[in-house]
């Protein structure tokens, strides 16, 4: 553009639609609509990943205090600490002088549960299990102590017998131990692949709906080819959802790498350009069905019945992805995340899953390519024949025959 | 010159366009004058390329009309329409851009034309917020940001106040005259039609009825109306001449309607006969009245 010479030129037809989506672009792009979503989902997801790093069930040493009463309390104390390590497990041992004590301190909940001296656990409520547990292994162990002391065996070898030998943990088919953060990863990035293509396919149909609306289409038309309007429309409104992902994802991988929440960047990162990829391939799909549902109807209220097929697609999609997660080798999963209809929110999720193969994946790309390309000339052909049409809905019938091929 | 040839148009079963011909010779202003519905939009939509024609053709200083010519014309369409949330000043660049201005010209070109229609106080408003006479002119700045080679305008005047009519008239003369830009634009305002245009082209149930200069048109007229008005002869001193009707008794005078082959001097002869003659003189119709006559309204 910067070549451009200042004074009047007649720059190539081609480059009408670049206008059009320089416009749509920087408009959406000061929207508070848009101000706003991005917002939303940024504190969305910062809210997600904050409590998966800091909530929880994290792997942190869990404290449990234990109150004990009685005489041999302190003889407890060591065994109880002992088999609470064990379990990666910290154990605070207060002891009381009587009962009524300890269980004032339970009330005031200074400790999760008391150990009397006739060895019944107390707790407020409920006794946590794990407390159940230590308890019973340190009395157990106690016991045998005890045992192998007044027998004769020295300190060393009881701790010896004590202290169980490292078992080995062997599968014979092992999960991918990624698995889990995998499929974290891919439900995050499905549920932005279908709120983007969703949302900003809706963007492109409301656009085309306000141009209507406003009459100002008609203008545009005496300028310009329907299918320049519509190619640009489209470009400007998609590299808006493509620069607002883009920004998500590295917003999420830069905060969740921060926080530690996530320990395999590359498979974030690479899940991020998957999704994007198919973004692009699908919005490219989409939108042109989104644009021909706005210009059959002449006011926003209208649009929701105008798109009830195409949400209705996405829709389906989206829950089948969401299924893919659990199954991602499913005969479902697989054709989903192959036919084009599905396959933008679908192969992001088998991707990140790894369950894709190499022929899936370009017979997934070659189809939504191929799908777009016969999508396109039809999308022109029913907008240029109903974009004009203000009043009524216009039947897909009319909206054929009203335009010609020259017109688009 | 801008030619419409044969043009044909349907929607359904409903002929918009039934073999339409006309033609806007360079620095001319021609008004498109019909009743409602009778194939005026369409006619303009299909010179614009916004609507295509079942058959016959547009064509442009002789040649076809593609994408590259058709950038070049203004249009103001009946259906008004800019971007409401859009500032005036940036709406006229990207539109002056769509018609294929350069960046900067474009600027220039949006402030100059705003200056010319008078609203360039409000450039850095949005649409919506200003009155619809000034969209009105907003809209118009749209069909000239970009300096066209020809002005199709869609009821160009509906709306306006006195002054904005003028002002608007006023340009499209310049257009006409300084700039050789041929101009067509409906109108009902017929009186405006008739002090503005070089000539006019009559659309009724979509095909052209009449067509010319507003004298042609008057020449072709079959009625020849005179006003009679004769001082001390009662009513019906007329009555009793052949081929000679009354249609009319206005304050100033009885119009008479003349059969053909019935001299008008022997008219005025029995006139003077009957009284002292203050008036006597052909009717020219205006162009409403013409409009009337060939609507057969």
């Amino acid at each position: 553009m910067s070549t451009e010479p200042a004074l009047d030129t007649t720059p190539t037809d081609r480059g009408a639609w670049r206008l059009v989506a320089a416009r749509d672009f920087s408009v959406r792009l000061r929207d508070k609509g848009f101000v706003i979503s991005t917002a939303i989902t940024l504190s969305v997801l910062s809210v997600f990943i904050l409590i998966s790093a800091f909530g929880g069930d994290d792997d942190g040493p869990v404290v449990f205090r234990v109150g004990l009463v009685g005489a041999d309390a302190t003889s407890l104390e060591q065994p109880l600490e002992q088999a609470a390590a064990d379990r990666g497990a910290e154990l605070e041992v207060r002891i009381f002088d009587d009962e009524a004590e300890a269980e004032a301190a339970l009330t005031r909940e200074d400790v999760e549960a008391m150990l009397g001296s006739d060895r019944t656990i107390t707790g407020l409520t409920a006794v946590p299990e794990p407390i159940t547990q230590i308890v019973r292994e340190a009395v157990v162990r106690a016991r045998i102590r005890a045992g192998m002391d007044e027998a004769g065996a020295s300190s060393a070898q009881i701790d010896e017998l004590l202290d169980p030998p490292a078992i080995e943990v062997r599968t014979i088919e092992p999960q991918d131990p990624k698995r889990e953060e995998n499929a974290g990863i891919a439900f995050i990035a499905v549920l932005l692949a279908y709120g983007q293509l969703f949302g900003y396919g809706v963007w492109v149909a409301t656009g085309v709906i306000e141009e209507k609306a406003s009459r100002v289409v008609e203008i545009l038309l005496s300028a310009i080819r329907p299918r320049q309007l519509l190619a640009g429309k489209i470009a400007g409104i998609g590299l808006l959802g493509i620069v607002q992902l883009a920004f998500i994802a590295t917003f999420a991988i830069v905060l969740s790498l921060a926080t530690g929440t996530l320990r395999l960047p590359g498979t974030a990162i690479g899940v991020a350009l998957v999704v994007l990829a198919w973004f692009v391939m699908g919005f490219g799909f989409y939108a042109g069905l989104f644009a021909v549902s706005g210009s059959l109807v002449s006011r926003t209220e209208e649009l929701q019945n105008a798109m009830v097929p195409i949400n209705l697609i996405i829709f389906v999609s989206f829950f089948i992805s969401i299924g893919a997660l659990e199954s991602p080798d499913s005969t479902l999963s697989v054709a989903a995340s192959i036919l084009p209809f599905s396959s933008a929110l679908a192969m992001p999720v088998r991707i990140a899953m790894g369950s894709a193969t190499v022929p899936q994946i370009v017979a997934s790309i070659v189809l939504l390519v191929a799908g777009t390309a016969a999508l396109v000339p039809l999308s022109a052909r029913l907008y240029a024949g109903a974009v004009l049409k203000t009043g009524a809905r216009v039947k897909l019938r009319d909206a054929w025959r009203s335009a010609s091929a020259t017109e688009a | 010159m801008l030619e419409l040839t044969g043009l044909r148009r349907t929607f359904g079963d409903v002929v918009a366009l039934d073999d339409v011909t006309f033609t806007v010779p360079e620095g001319e202003i021609v008004g498109f004058v019909g009743p409602n519905g009778a194939g005026k939009t369409t006619a303009m939509r299909i010179a614009l390329g916004v609507l295509t024609p079942d058959a016959g053709i547009v064509r442009w200083r002789g040649g076809p009309v593609d994408a590259r010519v058709r950038r070049r014309f203004g249009y103001m369409p009946e259906e008004r329409g800019l971007y409401p949330k859009m500032r005036v000043l940036d709406q006229l660049v990207y539109l002056a851009r769509l018609h294929g201005v350069g960046r900067s010209a474009a600027r220039n070109r949006a402030k100059a034309t705003l200056e010319v229609l008078g609203v360039s106080a409000r450039q850095h408003d949005r649409v919506e917020a200003l009155s619809l006479g000034n969209q009105q002119r907003v809209q118009l700045a749209a069909a000239l940001v970009h300096e066209p080679d020809l002005l199709v305008l869609d009821e160009p005047f509906s709306g306006l106040d006195p002054v904005g009519v003028d002002v608007l008239s006023g340009v499209l003369r310049r257009q006409a005259a300084n700039h050789g830009v041929p101009v067509v634009f409906s109108s009902h305002q017929l009186d405006l039609v008739e002090r503005l245009c070089d000539s006019v082209t009559l659309i009724d149930d979509g095909r052209i009825v009449a067509q010319g200069t507003i004298e042609e048109l008057r020449a072709k007229r079959e009625r020849r109306l005179f006003l009679v008005q004769v001082r001390g002869s009662g009513d019906g001193w007329h009555g009793s001449i052949p081929g000679v009707e009354l249609t009319e008794t206005t304050p100033q005078g009885d119009v008479l309607e003349l059969a053909d082959g019935v001299d008008e001097q022997r008219v005025l002869d029995l006139a003077r006969a009957s009284g002292d003659v203050v008036r006597f003189g052909p009717v020219h119709p205006t162009l409403a009245e013409l409009f009337r006559e060939v609507v057969g309204a």
